[in-house]
């Protein structure tokens, strides 16, 4: 496939062995190769150089930026930034305030995990139920999930705010003809728990998908006949799913984990747009507001920048391990 | 021997988890639509039922809230982007998966690690960059932002439809004496060509959606996309949920179109780790 790359290259060489010179040949040969081998060597990155050149540009050229804005002081200045080298101040600063250990990252770490567990749970479920339908259903069933697979972040928590807004929302207007809660009084949004108990529920909606058709594209892999087996010895649905499908897909369930934790980590809108998210409610702050309020509402970009950089490190190491899973495979043929 | 010992169960705990399933996926765009026909959205409640069908809010969102200018304007980033990123993509998706070099992993693992960067770190950087050009409030200076970080997914997307194309069919194009651009543009490109549509669908739906850049980098109202153009219609204390939901119904039907009818071509792709619908 290589040497059929270049065409003309062939060519070449063919007209050249007519020839009646026993010595132009070789020549023309040896010149006709060598442009190959550039050709091959050079077409590539030259096919790549645009695709590098914005990403180097717009993703990891900003990223070395926020590193260095992470250690120092920056002032928007009219038609310009001033900057100051301040030394790891901003990170010191940063992994001393309370904020970070009693708010911050508690509220991330445990949003992430109740998000990817509920995800992976729910998706899982979700798959092997369709596995069990008939066509016209499952097809149903497909499209209903799509439809929350393609609910934009932003639409989807509005229509959540809405579902749960205090006085007039559905869900507190249910809740208080229950006689649960007094719907003029209780607001969801003001607490910790109720205010993220939302935000999973929005974030699972939207995620679970995923997981749910990733999962089905798997178990149709695992061959019936293990079901069958399992069965004959007596192995009841539940032992089946954890001694039969469990290990044979257990690739897919640590790739959509892996992902999944990924995405959570790093939740932004779906927290920003809730009522008290974007800045005036700070019990609720996750390391992605954090830092954009850091940097955009309280223009302390060093310090937003810092927030933003410890984000990235926890996230490239779960990323390391993403890769390291999809090596490992041999799934993905590099 | 093997008879089904639990068809009771079935017969009842399969239709109860569809029914569950179809309510918990479907009822909030349900929500969302019944309350942007609602003519009394704010009173409605708990009912169920909309107490009427009207079209006032969508009205209110075109006339008062000028929402058509953020559809617009959305609609002329995701073109520039998906025009852009196609080319792009599709360039660098045929030189990881037809030429073998050296750094090839090495660029594939890259852009399989700069897609997993947390949009909020790029934010600040970018901003006080965009700000430099003074490409601030640019619909343009946007566009970039979005071929960028739809860039990554496209071709690793793309990869997969280039792989797949046989090469005997490429070589038999050599064979008749094509260039290699001639190939490209008589032979490849029409065979990728349904890869590379729902490839840019989805940087479309990727355009579309985003939130963070477009609402720090736009600060004229004019400049709104549609995604943050709704922001206007809460207020201080009380939000006018009629508007809010029209506009989100109207931002939220043509990406779930696009979504259904693209994402069986997509399959492989969202599985080998990208960006979230």
């Amino acid at each position: 496939m290589k040497e059929m790359l270049v065409g003309d290259g062939s060519k070449a060489g063919s007209s050249g062995s007519s020839g009646l010179s026993p010595a132009a040949p070789t020549d023309n040969g040896e010149a006709a190769r060598r442009r190959k081998r550039l050709v091959n060597l050079t077409r590539p990155w030259v096919l790549l150089a645009p695709s590098l050149i914005v990403l180097a540009g717009l993703l990891l050229w900003p990223l070395i930026q926020v590193g260095k804005l992470s250690l120092q002081d920056y002032k928007v200045k009219f038609g310009g930034g001033e900057a100051t080298f301040t030394g790891f101040d901003h990170y010191k600063d940063l992994l001393k305030s309370d904020l970070l250990w009693k708010t911050v990252l508690p509220n991330t770490v445990f949003f992430a995990i109740a998000c990817v567990g509920l995800t992976v749970a729910l998706g899982t479920a979700v798959a092997l139920l369709l596995n069990r339908l008939g066509p016209t259903w499952k097809l149903i069933c497909s499209v209903s999930i799509l439809a929350a697979w393609a609910m934009p972040a932003v639409t989807g928590t509005y229509v959540w705010i809405w579902l749960f807004s205090p006085e007039d929302g559905m869900v507190s207007q249910m809740a208080d003809s229950m006689g649960l809660i007094d719907a003029e009084t209780t607001n969801w949004f003001t607490e910790r728990l109720p205010f993220y108990g939302i935000a999973t529920l929005n974030v699972v909606h939207h995620g679970f998908p995923f997981v749910a058709i990733t999962v089905l594209a798997g178990l149709l892999t695992i061959p019936k006949e293990l079901y069958e087996a399992g069965e004959l010895d007596g192995a009841n649905a539940w032992q089946r799913f954890w001694k039969i499908t469990v290990p044979t897909i257990k690739p897919v369930f640590l790739v959509v984990t892996i992902l999944s934790t990924i995405w959570d980590f790093k939740v932004f809108t779906q927290v920003f747009l809730m009522p008290g998210g974007s800045g005036s409610n700070p019990d609720v702050y996750n390391l992605g507001v954090y830092s954009y309020i850091e940097a955009f509402a309280k223009n302390d970009y060093g310090a937003g920048a810092a927030a933003a950089v410890l984000l990235t490190l926890l996230l490239l190491v779960i990323t390391i391990v993403y890769i390291r899973t999809l090596f490992r495979q041999g799934e993905e043929d590099l | 021997m093997t008879t089904r010992r639990t068809p009771l169960a079935s017969r009842i705990g399969l239709p109860l988890a569809v029914a569950a399933l179809l309510v918990f996926t479907l009822f909030p765009v349900y929500w969302m639509v019944s309350t942007a026909f609602d003519p009394k959205a704010l009173t409605r409640g708990s009912d169920l039922l909309p107490s009427g069908v009207s079209f006032e809010h969508f009205d209110f969102v075109f006339d008062r809230g000028n929402f058509g200018q953020y559809l617009l304007n959305s609609a002329i980033v995701g073109i520039a982007t998906i025009l852009a990123a196609a080319v792009l993509s599709l360039f660098a998706a045929i030189a990881v998966a037809r030429f073998k070099f050296k750094f090839r992993t090495s660029v594939l693992i890259m852009v399989l690690i700069v897609q997993m960067v947390p949009l909020e770190a790029l934010v600040i950087p970018l901003f006080i960059q965009m700000r430099d050009y003074e490409m601030l409030n640019s619909l343009l200076g946007l566009s970039i932002v979005y071929i960028a970080l739809s860039l990554p997914f496209a071709i690793w997307t793309l990869r997969g439809f280039v792989a797949a194309v046989p090469k005997e069919v490429e070589e038999a194009a050599y064979i008749d004496g094509a260039s290699w651009f001639r190939m490209f543009w008589s032979v490849l490109l029409p065979l990728v060509g349904p890869g590379l549509v729902a490839t840019s669908i989805f940087a479309f739906i990727t355009a579309w959606n985003e939130f963070v850049f477009a609402y720090t980098f736009m600060k004229g109202s004019d400049k709104y996309t549609a995604a943050v153009g709704i922001f206007q219609f809460f207020g201080e204390n009380t939000t006018s949920w009629g508007p809010v939901m029209a506009s989100s119904t109207l931002v939220t039907v043509p990406v779930m179109i696009f979504f259904v009818l693209v994402h069986r071509r997509l399959g492989s792709g969202l599985a080998a780790g990208a960006v979230k619908g």
